[in-house]
């Protein structure tokens, strides 16, 4: 039986709104602990879909990343891409993990792109996160299970497939 | 492969309309906290008003009597200068802009402005903060710009002491209060609380701009170079209202 697309809007909505997280105003010094949704959910789609949402929409959204921080065009695709992949390549193993250890595979996938963006950004003499960015990627890390929890629901009220 | 279109002129305009389209996205984004805020102005008791409104008389009337005697210090100046057969200093275009977001990358110190190619504003413009110079422009939409303050770790720029006229370059720290000067011989003469302004050196920044003050000294000892670190005099996280300084070449070249 072939697979009908539908409701794919739904993706790509989820993910508008992730980027729209980044816009929220914080105080300079706290930019540092903001979740990373953008890359939670993407990452949540490339688990639940592997077959629609893969390196091709990992490369648009990190495009659209880079835009909204005024970053050069394509240095966090690099990054996004690659932890996609890692995911296409071991997503029906990572489907087994329980929140906890999804979790922590989440961590590992922020610490791999951002560690690539870093080595880009060396490479165009452009500042690079400090260690206090580990922070961050904790905060992202605790909400691998509320993104993915409004996630799922969102893709079965819809019927995303 | 977009680090080898990264100066091709279609890029940029894509990322001139995307300046516009993230300033609105944002302005949208923040729109019901805008909202919050002018409730909250709007609700002001009457007598907080007006004992600001009295404040600001006041203060008024100060600026107003030092500026008075600024204009006698700048003709005196002019008249020096025309003796000393030198380059007279033409006055600088501001341009008032008011800071609209953060760039959300914390790696970065980076604001967003609500003024852009349609109002006059070039790459490359310096902005001042209320007590001095705080960044310059590097990419314009044409209603909003971007800004990178001088103490993002991307940054340096050439400045000179005030009391002794000795030139350095402040680099940006990546922490919003600090900037560091490096490399400068241990013997130097710079102390703690001497005023860093711009040397005007680079054709970048006008000279004469409040840069930042001097906090910190350090010489170890047997070391050749001592290391300076300074506080920027405009506070950087702080208050919303910048001016761009339209001046020399940029200008020119951006006239039609």
């Amino acid at each position: 039986m072939i697979e009908r697309t539908q409701a794919l809007w739904v993706i790509y909505v989820s993910l508008g709104i992730a980027l729209m997280t980044m816009l929220l105003p914080l105080p300079m010094e706290w930019r540092i602990v903001r979740p990373d949704f953008v890359a939670l959910t993407l990452f949540y789609w490339v688990l639940a879909l592997p077959h629609r949402v893969g390196v091709a929409t990992a490369f648009g959204t990190g495009l659209a990343q880079d835009l909204i921080e005024g970053a050069p065009l394509g240095i966090s695709c690099f990054g996004l891409m690659l932890a996609t992949l890692v995911l296409l390549f071991s997503y029906q193993r990572i489907r087994q993990f329980d929140g906890l250890q999804q979790s922590l595979v989440m961590l590992a996938l922020m610490v791999l792109s951002s560690g690539i963006e870093g080595w880009l950004r060396t490479g165009v003499d452009l500042p690079t996160l400090p260690l206090t960015a580990l922070l961050g990627f904790a905060m992202s890390m605790l909400c691998w299970i509320p993104t993915r929890h409004v996630c799922r629901q969102l893709r079965r009220h819809y019927g995303v497939v | 492969m977009l680090f080898i279109f990264r100066d091709d002129p279609r890029v940029n305009a894509v990322q001139r309309g995307a300046i516009d389209g993230v300033a609105f996205a944002t302005s949208l984004v923040i729109a019901p906290l805008d909202a919050w805020d002018r409730l909250g102005n709007a609700l002001q008791s009457r007598s907080s008003l007006q004992e600001e409104v009295l404040r600001l008389q006041q203060e008024n009337r100060v600026l107003k009597g030092q500026s008075q005697r600024l204009a006698s210090l700048l003709s005196e100046n002019a008249r020096y200068k025309a003796l000393l057969n030198s380059a007279r200093d033409i006055g600088d275009d501001l341009i008032a802009a008011q800071i609209t977001s953060l760039s959300p990358d914390p790696a970065r110190h980076i604001v967003m402005l609500d003024k852009g190619v349609n109002d006059g504003v070039v790459d490359g413009q310096p902005v001042l903060g209320a007590e001095g110079l705080i960044g310059q422009v590097t990419s314009s939409g044409n209603r909003n710009s971007r800004v990178v303050l001088i103490t993002d770790s991307a940054h340096a720029l050439p400045v000179q002491v005030n009391r002794s006229g000795l030139r350095a370059i402040a680099e940006g720290s990546g922490s919003i209060d600090r900037l560091v000067i490096r490399h400068l011989p241990a013997t130097t003469d710079i102390r703690v609380g001497d005023l860093l302004v711009t040397s005007g050196l680079g054709g970048r920044f006008p000279q004469g701009y409040p840069v930042a003050r001097v906090t910190e000294v350090i010489v170890l000892e047997g070391d050749a170079f001592a290391t300076v670190f300074a506080a920027p005099s405009s506070l950087l996280d702080r208050g919303r209202y910048v001016l761009i300084v339209m001046w020399g070449d940029l200008q020119r070249e951006a006239a039609p």
